[in-house]
């Protein structure tokens, strides 16, 4: 009885889905499915926000730690303005609420914890973003794809993304040592082989320090260990002016970095692109600022 | 009758700061609209019901609770800058939620509250092994302190070696509201069993506060009623802790603000401290919601800017 039961319901779901556009995908909690195409859509992480805006659709609402200058500019620039729904790590439920959202899309990593109570507001789509690589956010990017009913646009554009880093990757040379980095207060935080950041430099047929190619996310690093870590080519980001790059310059261990001797380090200043954004837009942006610095006369 | 007072402001202080709680927020609601926020077909239900009312109740309950431990601690450790803090049992279930967010991140995120739980509890366990049921107040205190500062370095050397999972890790030490609900107030209900054991053991704690000769030669046996009221104020601990993470200060300051109030008879001063525990925490989460919409402080960051400052006050005022 309960298996015909089953069976019926899911016919009836597939007659009806003929009707509404039903969309069932596999998120990282099980199965998600929504009934009709989303039009108020509240993303709690910035890769979202990235994904939304390469298929022309504008999220009414988006934890960026109220602070809009978070999402990039060429994002900024394609989506309309919208409502600030509180910090990345504990949004503000009420105003995700009062925003009457038909579709949330949330971060594995910080918001299974409130997952229960999300989909109390709407329904939710949880997908991987923080601590993720490159591959495994232009995945989550397609499932949104469908899940906003873009699916061809999303495609068109993963294809177009794909071409893109390709031609920037003929621009650049193959097979060198790049390391990213964060100049911090005390120490800088290496963003290793399963980072974001790693995986994009790997996407452009570049390579990352092989001692931590299968670390994810950051590796906390004083001056000793990126000694012993010591990356040809170095990329910091300097995102305020009181960081330990201070204090190292001024220390002979720093001299003894390869990619100082060979000039080959280089500073950056915006905090977005390359370590929060974790985009298709960002992945294009960083092969573009990688092309600008490593082909720089010497 | 001043207590009588005293004691009916404070509850009226706790309804009234409840209907603020309901009202502020990212969005402020009018008297009518709260109402509708009980009828599932409201457009402010979600709000009402499942955001605002139970983070009250939450608080309430916490609050209360942190308090009353806090209390029963004082009451038989003697000694005002007592907490429970000093029998270990925050910074043992700070340490096994620690270990499991840094050492199993894969592990869902379901398991955080048991592992604190059973984390504050075995460190009550290991405290009692280390002293025995015999030893002074000053021994356990001594002993309880010395093995927090065991668990928070413990807890360091984690988030220093981890320091991926930190974020989180340090989203919870702080001790929050955020994000519990009717699910995390089931799961406390259970131990509210032993806030009318705590009231019972008003009476042996005031003979107590009277120093352990009179109190023995007045017929409490000192020894059993430590225990029982550490035991009590362990499971109160543990298990608020295991919900909301660490909220600092709760346990100290609030029985000394209900001292201040209503005196020391414990028949009085443990339900006082309960209602001004409720207070602090109702008013602490209150605005670390409204300080900066939407922005989400941690409530445990407003209760450790009020509590500081009052400690080290006592600190002084003791010597």
């Amino acid at each position: 009885m309960k298996n015909v039961l089953k069976h019926l319901t899911i016919l009836l779901l597939v007659c009806f889905s003929a009707f509404s556009h039903a969309i069932t995908i596999k998120d990282s909690k099980g199965s998600f499915t929504i009934k009709e195409t989303p039009k108020r859509i509240v993303v709690l992480e910035y890769s979202f926000v990235d994904a939304l805006a390469i298929v022309g659709i504008s999220p009414v609402g988006i934890a960026d730690d109220k602070d809009k200058e978070r999402i990039i500019k060429p994002i900024r620039d394609i989506i309309d303005d919208w409502q600030s729904v509180g910090t990345r790590s504990q949004p503000s439920l009420e105003t995700i609420s009062s925003l009457k959202p038909d579709l949330i899309i949330a971060d594995m990593d910080r918001h299974e914890g409130i997952y229960k109570d999300l989909q109390k507001i709407a329904p939710t789509l949880i997908l991987p973003s923080r601590r993720e690589t490159y591959t495994r956010l232009l995945e989550a990017s397609a499932i949104i794809g469908k899940v906003v009913n873009k699916d061809q646009e999303m495609q068109t554009r993963l294809a177009q993304h794909k071409n893109t880093m390709a031609e920037y990757a003929q621009q650049l040379p193959k097979g060198i040592e790049v390391q990213f980095g964060i100049a911090l207060e005390n120490y800088i935080s290496l963003h290793p082989g399963k980072s974001y950041s790693g995986t994009v430099i790997q996407a452009l047929g570049m390579m990352t320090p092989d001692s931590i190619k299968d670390q994810k996310a950051s590796v906390r690093s004083g001056l000793e260990q990126l000694l012993s870590i010591n990356p040809k080519h170095f990329i910091i980001g300097q995102y305020n002016d009181n960081n330990i790059l201070k204090v190292w310059q001024n220390e002979f261990l720093w001299n003894l970095l390869s990619a100082v001797k060979s000039k080959q380090i280089y500073f950056m200043d915006d905090p977005n692109v390359w370590s929060r954004a974790r985009g298709i837009i960002a992945a294009e942006i960083i092969a573009q600022d990688l092309i600008r610095l490593l082909n720089q006369p010497k | 009758m001043k207590t009588l007072l005293s004691s009916f402001l404070l509850a009226l202080l706790v309804a009234f700061i409840v209907a603020l709680s309901l009202s502020l927020g990212a969005v402020s609601l009018s008297f009518e609209q709260i109402l509708s926020g009980f009828d599932a077909s409201s457009e402010f239900y979600f709000t009402i019901h499942e955001y605002r009312l139970p983070r009250s109740i939450l608080a309430i309950l916490v609050g209360g609770m942190m308090a009353l431990s806090g209390a029963l601690v004082q009451g038989v450790i003697r000694n005002p800058l007592a907490s429970p803090d000093v029998l270990g049992v925050s910074q043992g279930a700070g340490l096994a939620a620690v270990i499991l967010m840094t050492i199993f991140p894969s592990v869902s995120i379901f398991w955080l509250p048991w592992a604190a739980l059973s984390g504050g509890i075995i460190a009550a366990l290991f405290l009692w092994f280390l002293c025995g049921s015999h030893s002074g107040a000053i021994k356990l205190a001594i002993t309880g302190v010395a093995m927090a500062a065991l668990y928070s370095s413990a807890v360091d050397f984690l988030m220093l070696t981890k320091p991926l999972e930190v974020n989180n890790a340090l989203l919870w030490l702080t001790g929050s509201l955020w994000g519990r609900g009717w699910n995390q107030i089931t799961m406390l209900l259970p131990w509210l069993v032993l806030i009318p054991f705590a009231f019972s053991l008003a009476k042996r704690l005031n003979l107590i506060g009277l120093g352990d000769d009179v109190a023995t030669s007045l017929g409490t046996s000192i020894s059993m009623t430590r225990l029982w009221a550490l035991t009590i104020a362990v499971g109160l601990t543990a298990s608020c802790v295991s919900i909301c993470g660490p909220i600092g200060f709760l346990g100290l300051i609030a029985p000394h603000l209900a001292r201040r109030l209503v005196g020391g008879r414990h028949q009085v001063l443990l339900p006082c401290t309960m209602l001004v525990g409720m207070v602090i925490l109702l008013l602490a989460d209150l605005v670390a919601r409204i300080i900066n919409p939407p922005i989400e402080l941690s409530a445990g960051i407003m209760t450790a800017i009020i509590g500081a400052p009052y400690f080290l006050w006592l600190l002084f005022k003791v010597r």
